[in-house]
């Protein structure tokens, strides 16, 4: 046969590796999600057979959100060496970007509907005058603050998606990198950063309506007689989409020489150094993109959650955050998906009641109560046995060719 | 040859002790060079001043045609001009493989976005092969770094200098912790390298030295003591106080 002839041995041994050769858990990956997207099309209300509820597909859909932030995590932590403990920051403002359109939309929509029921239309300084006094009413305010302007401009707010959060990793992360902070003096700073704004949008004259942070967010201007049972599944495909693409591209940015470079500032970032890498230069892309990959995760989450308030950029969201992927393992993109999704979902059952309490006779454990204390001590569990975190179990089931 | 590196006239005091004093010393290109002298004389600050790691209080270190001040410049910035740095302890990067450790410190573009890029070309790959070849690491291309002996780790790091491509080679203690044959397989290719570019050798191992067969350069207390051929420097009376009596 044709296909058998002798390679040139004059030929350099470079081998032709494709990415996707190289890196069978992407495809893997890619897989089970395609087929969990499948299974929860069929098994919706919306789509199928009804099996799982409407608000069971929200969660759903949350948790993939949140597995797309763990592996940006991953990213800047596992792989970089940074532990941030600010990109639940990323993810909220993200999320309070599309949510000032979807707020402000919606409501115009209201507004519209029953000025334009009166004899004489509407002027715009009237409807924009009563958007304004509805949606401020609960500070006590009717101005609309300088940050709404374009609040009604999809476009605009689906740039600050990406801006927002992409703006402050790169200020924030050039003044801490450039001072050579490290370790962790840097996440220090970090939770810094976020309990800064946190506290800064808990005040009503932001202009985020303070603590009632912004609500209503899943009803979508524009498909408002779509069902939610419809919409849900169209945003748990379209979380499955991104998870999917933020995954790719991930995979693709930390397999090459670039994944080698971070990698070695992760470990001994002065003899990168030494080699000619600016090391800053590196930390701050890395910090960078994945504030943005947060900031279109928070985007997706919160139309799904419903409502934001600042108590969700809270640095402990954060800390949650980096225990998901220690618990999931650093190091490994499916296992910061795994930690997330496990941890996350199993905190929601245990705390959302969906856990049976346990009577002891003498005491009963009350799941609510005792979550936080089963999470500390499977975290430190994990940290002292079992450093590799969960993903570490697919090493003792792929043996590495020799 | 003329003059690559220049540094004249250089001090460094940490928290009071004065690691350098008044250094100068200067190399050209191509030259191989041996840096003697006692524990604490200021052989491993010298290299850290020019290699950006540590400023000096006063002096200058001036590179190349242009006497480019490299004071100026930051750790990376003078790695990408051309001086390359072997550390005492070998340090490479043990989780990654032979290959990887070579292929970053191939001379390439440095930018993320070039690095994001970059694939291998044919020239890269036979390049990477080439040096492991050179280092003895052929069979191993693939293993991790990690899992080398001592002796290997050195190779490594050697080969990763060789891989940078530097105008200006500084290497300290090479041969720690090597066999015989090894020390010679070093001395040989330090002293090939030396044909083209400005070699600088830290080293304790006198026989090591007179293989090395080059002008030395004998450090006490932050400033030189002595320089010239081997046998000037060894019946240097201070030399034999401070350094080879002992």
């Amino acid at each position: 046969m044709s296909l058998d002839i002798p390679r040139s041995t004059a030929a350099p041994a470079a081998k032709p590796r494709s990415f996707l050769h190289e890196n069978p858990s992407v495809l893997w990956f890619m897989g089970l999600l395609g087929v969990f997207t499948v299974a929860v099309t069929v098994l919706s209300e919306g789509f199928g057979i009804g099996m799982i509820s409407t608000n069971l597909v929200k969660v759903l859909g949350m948790t993939l959100c949140l597995c797309l932030i763990a592996i940006a995590m991953d990213v800047v932590w596992g792989y970089c060496g940074i532990l941030s403990l600010g990109h639940f920051a990323f993810f909220g403002l993200g999320g309070y970007a599309i949510g000032m359109w979807l707020m402000y939309a919606r409501t115009e929509i209201v507004i519209r509907d029953s000025l334009g029921r009166g004899t004489i239309p509407p002027t715009e300084l009237e409807v924009s005058e009563a958007v304004a006094a509805q949606i401020f009413g609960v500070v006590g305010s009717s101005e609309l603050p300088l940050i709404w302007t374009f609040a009604g401009s999809l476009p605009f707010q689906l740039a600050m998606v990406v801006l927002v959060p992409g703006l402050l990793a790169l200020v924030f992360g050039w003044l801490a990198f450039r001072s050579r902070v490290t370790g962790v003096y840097l996440s220090i700073l970090t939770q810094a950063m976020t309990l800064a704004l946190s506290l800064y949008l808990f005040q009503n004259d932001t202009g985020l309506r303070g603590n009632n942070g912004l609500s209503g967010l899943q009803n979508i201007p524009g498909f408002l007689h779509v069902p939610q049972s419809v919409l849900s599944v169209w945003f748990f495909w379209a979380s499955a989409c991104a998870l999917g693409a933020g995954y790719l591209l991930f995979a693709w940015v930390v397999s090459g020489k670039f994944g080698s470079v971070i990698r070695a500032i992760r470990d001994n970032e002065a003899r990168v150094r030494f080699l000619g890498y600016n090391v800053e230069g590196y930390k701050l892309f890395v910090f960078t993109i994945t504030a943005v990959i947060s900031g279109i995760a928070g985007a997706l989450y919160y139309p799904q959650a419903g409502i934001i308030n600042p108590a969700e950029i809270a640095p402990i969201a954060s800390i949650y955050l980096a225990v998901w992927v220690a618990i999931g393992g650093r190091g490994r993109l499916y296992g910061a998906v795994i930690g997330a999704a496990f941890v996350s979902l199993l905190s929601s059952w245990l705390t959302g009641g969906g856990a049976p309490n346990i009577d002891l006779g003498f005491y009963r454990i009350v799941w609510t109560d005792w979550w936080l204390v089963l999470l500390g001590l499977g975290f430190v569990a994990v940290t002292l046995f079992f450093p590799k975190g969960i993903g570490g179990v697919f090493d003792y089931l792929v043996r590495k060719k020799p | 040859m003329s003059t690559l590196l220049e540094v004249s006239g250089v001090s460094v005091t940490f928290d009071g002790f004065r690691a350098i004093n008044n250094l100068s010393i200067a190399i050209g290109e191509p030259e191989l060079r041996a840096v003697i002298g006692p524990n604490g004389a200021g052989k491993t600050t010298f290299m850290d001043i020019v290699t950006g790691k540590t400023r000096p209080d006063t002096g200058k270190v001036l590179w190349g045609e242009r006497s480019v001040d490299l004071l100026k410049y930051s750790e990376s910035q003078i790695a990408k001009t051309g001086i390359g740095r072997k550390f005492q302890k070998p340090t490479v990067f043990e989780d990654q493989s032979v290959r990887d450790n070579l292929a970053m410190a191939l001379k390439n573009k440095r930018g993320p976005f070039s690095v994001l890029m970059w694939k291998a070309s044919a020239q890269d790959e036979a390049r990477i092969i080439e040096l492991a070849e050179e280092v003895g690491l052929s069979e191993r291309l693939e293993d991790s770094a990690g899992i080398l002996s001592h002796g290997q780790k050195q190779w490594l790091e050697i080969g990763m200098l060789l891989a940078q491509d530097p105008r200006l080679l500084l290497v300290d203690e090479p041969a720690a912790g090597m066999t015989p044959s090894e020390r010679e397989h070093t001395t040989d290719l330090l002293k090939r390298a030396a044909k083209t570019r400005a070699v600088m050798v830290i080293e304790h191992d006198m026989e090591f030295i007179r293989r090395l067969d080059c002008r030395v350069t004998c450090l006490h207390e932050g400033s030189v003591l002595a320089e010239g051929s081997l046998d000037h420097v060894t019946r240097n009376q201070q030399v034999i106080d401070v350094y080879l009596g002992r």
